[in-house]
């Protein structure tokens, strides 16, 4: 199993999520985060004041997946995340022991889907 | 409620609270077998169950649980005394709180109390209690015990005030009967009565502490028919402030009829409170959308008589379910506001005494601030409709609220008219105030609890309690509604950072009832039978437009609001608003700054409403730089698009109609080159207006015309361009001793210049003396014509108006901007504002031959933002030229 975190612009997480549904991949969480790598923020004026926005907006999702789900979820995420532009985001993928489904303690992939 | 978590005097039951099931067994001693009691008890409660499924009252269902309870309890009692031999004397069982009151539900605890008459009774038998809680356990009763001897019933505990209240319902149940006689006949009376501040106190804090919990809100999409607002709770704890105050029945002021419908609306939750337990087969009392429409479908709670088809879908039933608890938590928060002389201390009933209960009056009206809360003191008065609506007014505008009396007083006077109404329909004027006020919530709030909302705007019943089925929502849609409007009064002051930068726009933002009126709106279509709730409510507002009167400029911008109010909702999640084009687009559909501000808040209040958690500092930071962006985009791009007038047809053939006589080529001409902004800030009949002015330029090359708004004066300038123009209407303005607060000047193809300067006047000067308005007008002409001299008039001014210190200092930040607009250098000047500043800085453009092409002047408060678009001999300005203009500002304004 492999644990998938995408980081992506917030503008295409909705269809992100369509297209991974559309695969077959439902279950994700997702948090709204803040960040930047090369893309750096930038700083407005409005009336007088600066709001420096250094921290980019951004959302982070994280699946875990089996193994064999993995290349076609992330070509998913490259092919709806992909604006071309900087600040489009990174995919990370590593490698989980183990899942557990607290409801009935199925472990394994069993626990995934 | 449990006890047992409680050390001490808890020790008796210490070792049987454990709710864990147990295997059967049989019990010790010559007592009737669990195996067989067990069964028994089951089939008793299986028999109760269908009893109720067959349509026994929730009541009726009630007391069989608690007669069930007790005669298995003393059996098992007595059987236990019994099979050892010994007496009860000196121990006897109490039954507290619901189950004290015989009100026991399907899968609620038994409280119950073990009452020892010495430390010696509670040693011997202790074992016995071990055994008695242990078989109940394994009988199903849920048990939460708690023990004491009689000696320590004397003492009030101040950390378990939980415990006092329920000892309040106590009833025996089995044992020494003497022993209980003694406590409740002798050792508890004293103790209670002098603790009744301290009950009285706790039981409003934990109340209070409840209500806050859920929001202060009965309108739960899935409310807790126990614990939430308007819940059996709130009954049992204005049962309970009752009994702790000490005073008669008649303190209360509780009428007959209001004593039934607090009895019917208890026994209306009962029954669903019965139905959720056996639904669940557990002590769970939330009231599910599943559980809702399994309810309505049996029409639970319903007399059999009133059941309509209509009351078999969710959402009305569940609208009973609010009226009811409507009543309940009513009852409970206007016992909460009154205050007896029985719940003060000592202390303080000595220092009440001597003290006169503060009441000012408000303005020669019917009414009076008591103790923070607005009291009507003269009813009769009410049956005068526009008085009635002034009370809203002054709690909209001081943000102080009305009593709970005041509101019970109100609902009386609407239900009995003794006396002839007078001005019962409101203007739209009069509902105007209030939603311009700062605190229109505080206003509109109770004026929905007493149907008078529904009076003035009856489209909003179509949302009245009503549920929505939403994973997000938390509230009905009504309240979900309200609550907007409170996020936003309480701008003013926001409660958390994410509402300290939109807290700036809710000062400042023009056409507040405008705003609240949309929001009043927006959703009232989820309501009715419609598309998509948008065009359901855009259909409420043709109706609610109609019968205000509302103007068309008006209705427009509360039709884009609506319309428009999930857009930058769907801007900032769908869309990159980095993107310059996402921003240049989302303007385009906004139009105007000002249309912009409104937006904003109401998104920003609509997400707020959701639920507490839906608006996350990142979403708010979000919505705010999309905000930020636009404004920006607007202010920057005035002079990129020119109107060319050919393109304006419909503006074009409404300003015809409005002039009558007037030829197409002349408003043409007229029009033509003028930034974008004037279309969208001008209505048709002030270009109509404007156009009047610009015919007459050729008999007076200085046309003015003066307007009194309601805190402020318009004048709308039109003439032949030249320089130093502004600069002199500016200084002739402050030489007048009038404060300018926002102004545009904008200029056609032709070179004709229209400045709107929006002012008010310090001194009151027109106001007080109606005849010098010509003589300003005059004034003001003939400074600009060059006849009468700028400098005198300000030097007059000069030693008659010495500025103040300011209170906030605003440091000076000048600006230039080169690369937003084609044709001129942006120049954004912030700094303190004073009387004569902008005069100030028109003279600095003017000594370096900058020509103002647009400009845009506001105020915040005691700070200037001032924007202009410059050119010199129709070029941009050089950047030696913008060094020179910089210090010669800087130098004007330090």
């Amino acid at each position: 199993m492999i644990k998938l975190e995408a980081i992506i612009q917030p503008s295409r997480f909705e269809s992100v999520k369509d297209a991974l549904c559309e695969i077959g991949i439902e279950g994700m969480t997702v948090t709204e985060v803040r960040g930047h790598g090369r893309q750096k923020g930038h700083t407005e004026v409005y009336r007088g004041r600066e709001y420096t926005v250094d921290l980019l907006p951004k959302i982070k999702l994280e699946l875990v997946l089996p193994d064999k789900m993995v290349d076609k979820a992330v070509d998913t995420i490259l092919k709806t995340a992909k604006t071309g532009k900087i600040g489009d985001g990174k995919i990370f993928l590593t490698r989980v022991d183990d899942a557990i489904r607290i409801r009935n303690e199925e472990r394994g992939e069993n626990a995934l889907q | 409620m449990s006890f047992a978590a409680r050390p001490g005097p808890d020790r008796a039951s210490d070792a049987h609270n454990d709710p864990r099931p147990r295997p059967s067994r049989d019990m010790q001693g010559s007592v009737t077998p669990l195996s067989i009691l067990g069964p028994q008890v089951e089939a008793q409660r299986q028999r109760i169950r269908e009893e109720f499924e067959a349509g026994a009252s929730a009541r009726e269902t009630l007391q069989a649980l608690c007669a069930m309870a007790d005669g298995n309890l003393q059996q098992i009692f007595a059987q236990l005394l019994s099979g050892r031999g010994v007496e009860s004397q000196g121990l006897c069982l109490l039954a507290l709180g619901g189950y004290g009151r015989q009100l026991l539900f399907p899968y609620s605890d038994l409280d119950i109390l073990f009452l020892f008459g010495s430390d010696k009774a509670e040693r011997d038998f202790r074992p016995l209690i071990s055994e008695f809680s242990k078989t109940l356990w394994d009988m199903g009763f849920r048990v939460s015990s708690a023990g004491r001897t009689l000696e320590e019933c004397k003492r009030i505990e101040e950390d378990n005030a939980e415990f006092h209240l329920a000892l309040l319902d106590r009833r025996f149940l089995t044992g020494d009967r003497e022993l209980f006689e003694r406590l409740d006949s002798k050792v508890l009376p004293g103790p209670e009565k002098q603790a009744r501040p301290f009950l009285s106190a706790e039981l409003r804090k934990l109340t209070r502490e409840r209500l806050t919990r859920y929001g202060n809100t009965i309108f739960h999409l899935e409310p807790n028919v126990k614990e939430s607002p308007g819940g059996l709770r709130d009954y049992q704890a204005a049962t309970w402030l009752r009994r702790v105050s000490g005073e008669k029945q008649e303190f209360w002021n509780s009428t007959a009829a209001e004593e039934e419908m607090a009895a019917a609306a208890v026994d209306f939750l009962s029954a669903i409170r019965c139905f959720l337990h056996y639904s669940n087969e557990r002590n769970d009392n939330t009231l599910t959308y599943e559980l809702q429409a399994k309810a309505a479908e049996r029409a639970l709670g319903l007399p059999v008589t009133a059941v309509l088809d209509a009351q078999r879908s969710p959402a009305e039933w569940m609208r009973v379910y609010f009226r009811q608890a409507r009543t309940l938590n009513r009852q409970l928060l206007r016992y909460i506001e009154q205050k007896s002389a029985g719940q003060q201390s000592l202390r303080q009933r000595i220092f009440n005494a001597t003290r006169v209960p503060k009441i000012e009056a408000v303005n020669r009206t019917p009414f009076a601030v008591r103790d923070g809360l607005l009291e009507v003191m003269d009813q009769t008065a009410l049956a005068d409709r526009a008085l009635l609506f002034s009370l809203f007014a002054t709690a909209a505008k001081t943000g102080v609220p009305l009593s709970r009396e005041a509101e019970r007083t109100i609902a009386y006077v609407m239900l009995h008219p003794e006396l002839p109404v007078r001005n019962a329909e409101i203007t739209w004027p009069a509902f105007q105030e209030i939603l311009a006020s700062d605190f229109p919530g505080v206003a509109l709030r109770p004026m929905q609890r007493l149907g008078l909302l529904t009076k003035i705007l009856p489209e909003f019943a179509a949302i009245d309690s009503l549920v929505v089925r939403d994973f997000y929502h938390r509230y009905t849609v009504d309240e979900h509604t309200l609550r907007t409007i409170e996020h936003l009064q309480e701008l003013a002051s926001p409660p958390d950072s994410r509402g300290t930068n939109f807290s700036v726009l809710w000062k400042m933002v023009d056409r507040r009832d405008l705003l609240i009126l949309s929001l009043l709106l927006h959703d009232v279509g989820k309501g009715m039978a419609a598309d998509n709730h948008v065009s359901g409510s855009l259909t409420a507002l043709e109706s609610a437009a109609a019968r205000l009167q509302l103007s068309p400029e008006e209705k427009g911008e509360v039709r884009f609001l609506i319309e428009r109010h999930l857009d930058m909702s769907a801007t900032v999640q769908r869309r990159d608003i980095f993107d310059p084009t996402t921003v240049s687009g989302f303007a385009s559909v906004v139009q105007t700054p000002e249309r912009l501000q409104r937006l904003c808040l109401l998104t920003y209040a609509d997400i707020r409403a959701v639920n507490p958690e839906a608006l996350t500092p990142w979403k708010a930071e979000m919505l705010w730089q999309l905000f930020v962006s636009t404004s920006n985009h607007f202010s920057r791009t005035l002079d990129r698009d020119r109107l060319h007038a050919l393109d304006e047809v419909p503006v074009l053939q409404q300003v015809r109609k409005l002039t009558g006589s007037a030829g197409t080529e002349d408003i043409e001409r007229f029009l033509e080159g003028f930034p974008r902004r004037y279309l969208a800030v001008h209505s048709a009949p002030d270009i109509a207006a404007h156009f009047s002015l610009y015919q007459k330029l050729g008999a007076d090359p200085v046309q003015i015309d003066l307007v009194a708004k309601q805190r402020a004066y318009s004048l709308t300038l039109l003439t032949a361009d030249r320089p130093a123009l502004f600069a002199t209407i500016a200084g002739a303005l402050a030489g007048w001793g009038m404060n300018i607060m926002h102004a545009d000047a904008f200029a056609n193809a032709a070179g004709v210049v229209l400045d709107t300067f929006h002012f008010t006047d310090l001194h009151r000067t027109l106001e007080l003396n109606p005849s010098e308005v010509d003589r300003f007008c005059k004034s003001l002409v003939d400074v600009i014509r060059g006849k009468a001299p700028l400098e005198v008039l300000l030097k007059s001014r000069e030693s008659a108006s010495r500025t103040r210190a300011p209170k906030v200092e605003v440091p000076t930040r000048i600006t230039f901007d080169d690369a937003s607009s084609m044709h001129s250098t942006l120049l954004e000047i912030v700094t303190q504002d004073h009387p004569g500043l902008l005069h100030e800085i028109g003279s600095a453009l003017a000594r370096l031959d900058c020509n103002i092409e647009v400009a845009l002047v506001d105020t915040e408060g005691q700070k200037a933002i001032d924007v202009f678009y410059l050119t010199s001999q129709h070029k941009k300005l050089g950047s030696q030229k913008q060094e020179t203009l910089r210090e010669s500002l800087q130098g004007a304004l330090s």
